[in-house]
């Protein structure tokens, strides 16, 4: 099953952009529910955004360099089941 | 432009199922978070341990300081719901210390200090297993208002020095003075009875060793048995620039520094803020007393 990895809005007070630094797991990787899967910047500090599933980065949907929004993809690990 | 970081400066960006059910908690209930506002690097930690800290009084603050990206403006008047729907949000938590801490308002009569009251009685009222801190603004030094806080009994008192003497008017803004936040912890000390008085500042804007000292040494002074140390990060481009990104060893050796000169309990780190632990941090304060003998809770 294919799992799409969205950047979370934080809330409504704030404009969540963020630029990417670059990814922490390569294409084909396998990646643990919690493990590191890209690097981002904000204004304020770095942040990482973790595997919200366990599974294989299929997609990387984003690349160094580009600004990204909350709600968009970033890319998409695949589940062993289904 | 991109900013770098070095790498301790690096946080989890919120994500995950409680993130979620922390985010749709808030929100059902219309209660503000200083960890939004602020735009607070902890968010995703805090909020994925189902843990946040309540904004009240609006997010609209009466005063513009350089340090800090909540929105400056003119407030809307605070909700005579509110005090009830954050009980409510810490009872759906599960939160056994509440946090609470407030724009300034400058445009109600007592500061907001009747509503922080209100807010303090309803936690308590709707969660009595619940201990509660707060962390109010000056309310340009009135005693009344103070008082009016500290009549609720909150558990923790605190109210933050943010920077050193030399940098505060740079920070705060001009015109603000740096005897104001220690005359407010002292009104606490004085008036509050058993209260915890805690304050933080933050590192990172130029300050030297010497005086940071002489921040912790003003600080006890004016009463206080706990110190929060963290790293000032600039939110966007129109706050104060980040002099200097403060090492991991640094901050432990103002922790031990502070430990030392006699505060109670302190914890400094990087991504140290005012609320950060702070359940943990009131309960080192209760042991030191207990083991000095001076408990007064029960």
């Amino acid at each position: 099953m294919k799992f799409t990895v969205t950047l979370t809005d934080l809330g409504e007070d704030t404009e969540d952009k963020a630029e990417v630094i670059a990814w922490m797991a390569g294409l084909g990787n396998a990646v643990q529910e919690g493990d590191d899967l890209i690097e981002l910047t904000t204004d304020k500090a770095a942040f990482t955004v973790p595997s919200p599933v366990s599974g294989v980065l299929t997609e990387q949907l984003v690349g160094e360099g580009d600004a990204v929004f909350a709600g968009q993809a970033l890319g998409v690990v695949e589940t062993e089941a289904g | 432009m991109t900013r770098s970081f070095p790498e301790w400066i690096r946080r989890p960006w919120g994500s995950g199922t409680a993130f979620g059910q922390t985010k749709a908690l808030l929100g059902d209930l219309g209660v503000k978070t200083v960890c939004q506002s602020a735009r607070c690097p902890n968010q995703g930690e805090c909020w994925s341990c189902r843990t946040a800290t309540f904004m009240i009084l609006g997010t609209t603050c009466t005063r513009n300081c350089r340090f800090c990206s909540v929105r400056h403006g003119v407030p809307e008047p605070p909700a005579p719901d509110e005090p009830e729907r954050v009980a409510e949000a810490v009872a759906r938590l599960g939160l056994r210390h509440a946090v609470v801490t407030s724009v300034t308002r400058d445009d109600v009569e007592d500061g907001g200090a009747g509503h922080f009251r209100r807010t303090i009685e309803a936690i308590r009222a709707r969660n009595p297993e619940a201990t509660v801190e707060v962390l109010t603004p000056d309310f340009n030094g009135a005693r009344e208002s103070v008082a009016a806080v500290l009549g609720a009994g909150p558990d923790v008192f605190g109210h933050n020095v943010e920077t050193v003497e030399r940098l505060y008017p740079v920070v705060r803004g001009a015109g603000h003075a740096y005897r104001r936040p220690l005359d407010v912890l002292r009104l606490a000390r004085d008036l509050g009875g058993g209260t915890v008085v805690k304050s933080a500042f933050m590192l990172g804007l130029g300050e030297t060793d010497s005086e940071v000292e002489r921040t912790l040494a003003d600080l006890l002074d004016a009463g206080c048995q706990a110190v929060c140390i963290g790293q000032y990060l600039q939110p966007t481009a129109a706050q104060c620039t980040v002099h200097e990104f403060v090492s991991p060893e640094r901050f432990r050796h103002y922790e031990a520094t502070a430990r030392r000169m006699g505060f109670d309990a302190v914890v400094a780190g990087p991504f140290v803020r005012s609320s950060y632990r702070s359940g943990e941090l009131l309960e080192t304060v209760r042991g030191v007393r207990a083991a000095s003998g001076e408990g007064e809770e029960d």
